[in-house]
């Protein structure tokens, strides 16, 4: 079996991938309006929401980036990890009730449509619409130039595409991803979702479970080595010290609620009352599948420190070599194709949002009317915002990299520091007012280009991210409370009583 | 807590703020953000674990003692208002009093390890790693419960489903009211 393994993991990828082109052209046949490719028609049960919620907050980072930060700077970024019950638990306590009445009430189909019937306001349907667009730019290109990365690692190491050019990887795996969400919108994303969930919760599991086989004494003596050669690392606050592991735990616990993909999907389920099955469901998930971030990465650094493996040359590398070395061929292959999952749940529904904010908040907030006939032209925005995010892509690995960096900062961070605030507050308090939101989302967009922009490194490890997060909370409130509250619309002042 | 919740909230905020201005113009601490690895290239090494503390351990801790009661305050607020009962503030202040526990013993553990370079392992990791890597995460179990269990009687009860139904009939008749009106059907 050894011999084929590249073979293996090519069709194990492969199989997904006919899988996702089948779920395509399965979902097209369900959906006949844009309220069908946005929001699935709010007629989805809890396991597919479930699944489909932490698949999609798990991206291809949690499988590539995540090991590597492991193995760069030990036990720091565990905090994104550990937060994670609280973070579920604030997106489940403050938006995901009051975002599906709205949404049912003034039947929304995207974000900017409920802050908006919540705002009272187009200007906040705009900004947040522009926030939605760059930051989903600089999300996609990242994500299918890390799919086509991979995709030429796993075909060049056989022998029919050694010389494939990443050129090609690119156009093949933005095909897949163009042709499911176009044919099927977020009815065919969330059921990819589904199985992209459950591949990444096996290999999660399993991968523990090699990871604690490589050393005799297991995860005890993986952690001692890192210990004896520098306890800092395998410390609370990992290498990166107090304050960087803090900036996690804050702009991923917090930010969670404020994640458009995130509570887009809160929007989506047929009963209010299924959220207390969807929460904890969602955490298993997470969990499980997060799993694989924490012991590869442990197991790396361990195995690199006590000579077993030579280092890497990048940290990035960590997950692949350990597929390659400590892992049966059947194994890499189920892990490869939860991968493409993890990238993929993460891309189309950055796709979705993106199509929504383009063609229907944008138009609706210039000229108070979203354009006819949303479901074609929601299948030609999905295809174009696809290609543009991958020439995008390939210009960023040829050319320059700084653009993409740039709108890459418009991650997690940017949509938790900008959106946090409107969104999970602006939801709950019904002080929260225009000039609140405003200040906040504008402030947090400043902040976060300008440390990006400049290059600042700020002390102690703190992020701009971080800094951002806490001064666009400081100034909703504040603002808000200085402002004169907004008279809301009745049926929204009534939703926001129960 | 009904109203004064909010100001609860910009308290936390605004002091958290200031914690974070106060850490940005401390006095700088060499490789306070990690260093180099002398032998890896790609790994990075913490050094001296009490050097780094020392300027601003404090208001680290303070810093995320103030995120943790932020956390219970904002699922707190995320309960409507007349479901804020005695005992859903009970349950959340037992929330908070069991993650700033952990809080304290993971810290308290950590500066264990730094005094005396000893440590005890529970499940693969040192015990201040343990307390930070399984135990922050149970910190948010008891919201999970909250959650989940009291469902039906603080986040979304009978009471609240008849009345968003009747909320949503109102809002398809008024709807189809506009639409049979007779500026509509001139």
């Amino acid at each position: 079996m050894e011999a084929y393994r590249q073979e293996i993991i090519l069709a194990a990828v492969a199989l997904y991938m006919v899988f996702c082109v089948i779920t395509g052209l399965w979902a097209m046949r369900r959906t006949t309006d844009a309220s069908d490719f946005f929001v699935a028609g709010r007629g989805l049960g809890p396991i597919v929401i479930s699944l489909a919620l932490f698949s999609s907050t798990l991206s291809g980072f949690g499988f590539v980036g995540g090991p590597g930060l492991v193995y760069s700077i030990g036990v720091s970024s565990f905090w994104m990890i550990t937060i994670s019950t609280a973070g579920y638990a604030l997106g489940f306590f403050m938006v995901s009730k009051r975002i599906r009445m709205i949404a049912e009430l003034r039947n929304c189909i995207s974000l900017p449509d409920v802050l908006a019937a919540r705002y009272g306001s187009e200007a906040v349907r705009l900004l947040v619409a522009i926030t939605i667009v760059l930051g989903v730019m600089g999300y996609l290109a990242t994500q299918i130039l890390a799919m086509a990365v991979v995709m030429q690692a796993i075909l060049s190491g056989t022998a029919m595409f050694a010389d494939i050019s990443l050129v090609a990887c690119v156009a093949i795996s933005s095909a897949v991803l163009i042709f499911y969400c176009v044919t099927g919108g977020i009815i065919a994303s969330v059921y990819t979702d589904v199985v992209q969930g459950g591949i990444m919760m096996i290999a999660g599991v399993l991968i523990l479970l090699t990871a604690m086989s490589v050393f005799e004494g297991g995860m005890t003596e993986a952690t001692s080595i890192i210990l004896k050669d520098d306890s800092e690392a395998i410390m609370p606050w990992g290498s990166a010290g107090i304050m960087a592991s803090l900036g996690w735990f804050f702009v991923f616990g917090l930010g969670l609620a404020g994640q458009p993909h995130l509570v887009t999907k809160m929007m989506m389920n047929r009963k209010i009352s299924d959220n207390r099955h969807i929460f904890p469901l969602s955490i298993l998930g997470y969990v499980l599948a997060a799993l694989l971030w924490v012991s590869i990465g442990i197991i790396m650094r361990a195995t690199v420190i006590d000579g077993v493996i030579p280092p890497l040359t990048l940290p990035d590398d960590a997950a692949s070599v350990f597929l390659s070395v400590f892992t049966s061929p059947l194994l890499a292959g189920i892990v490869f194709a939860g991968l493409f999952a993890a990238i993929m749940s993460t891309s189309d529904a950055f796709l979705n949002i993106g199509t929504a904010a383009i063609i229907h908040d944008i138009p609706k907030a210039i000229r108070g009317k979203s354009i006819n006939n949303e479901l074609l032209w929601a299948r030609i925005v999905t295809v174009i915002l696809a290609i543009v995010a991958a020439l995008f892509a390939l210009y960023s690995y040829y050319a320059d990299a700084t653009l993409v960096a740039l709108l890459g900062a418009f991650g997690w961070a940017t949509f938790a520091a900008s959106l946090f605030p409107v969104v999970a507050l602006g939801l709950n308090w019904k002080g929260a007012t225009v000039p609140g939101a405003v200040t906040a989302i504008v402030s947090a967009l400043i902040i976060n280009f300008g440390v990006q922009l400049t290059g600042i490194a700020l002390p102690y490890g703190v992020s701009g991210g971080l800094l951002s997060f806490v001064v666009s909370l400081f100034l909703f409130v504040n603002v808000s409370l200085l402002t004169k509250p907004p008279s809301l619309d009745s049926d929204i002042d009534r939703a926001m009583d129960i | 807590m009904g109203r004064q919740l909010i100001y609860v909230i910009a308290a936390i905020c605004t002091t958290m703020t200031v914690i974070l201005l106060l850490i940005l113009t401390a006095e700088p601490v060499a490789n306070a953000g990690g260093a180099a690895h002398p032998v890896f290239s790609g790994m990075r090494i913490g050094g001296d674990g009490l050097a780094r503390l020392e300027t601003i351990g404090s208001l680290g801790y303070a810093f995320q003692a103030l995120l943790l009661s932020l956390i219970v305050a904002f699922a707190t607020l995320g309960v409507s208002e007349r479901h804020r009962t005695p005992r859903l503030r009970a349950y959340m202040i037992a929330t908070l009093v069991f993650s700033l526990f952990i809080l304290w013993r993971m810290v308290a553990s950590h500066l264990n390890f730094i005094a005396t370079g000893e440590t005890s392992y529970f499940m693969g990791f040192p015990a201040a790693t343990a307390w930070a890597m399984y135990g922050v995460w149970l910190g948010g179990i008891p919201l999970v419960f909250i959650y989940t269990l009291g469902f039906r009687q603080f986040i979304y009860t009978d009471e609240d489903q008849a009345e968003f139904e009747r909320l949503v009939a109102e809002s398809v008749a008024e709807e189809r009211d506009t639409e049979n009106s007779p500026e509509d059907t001139r």
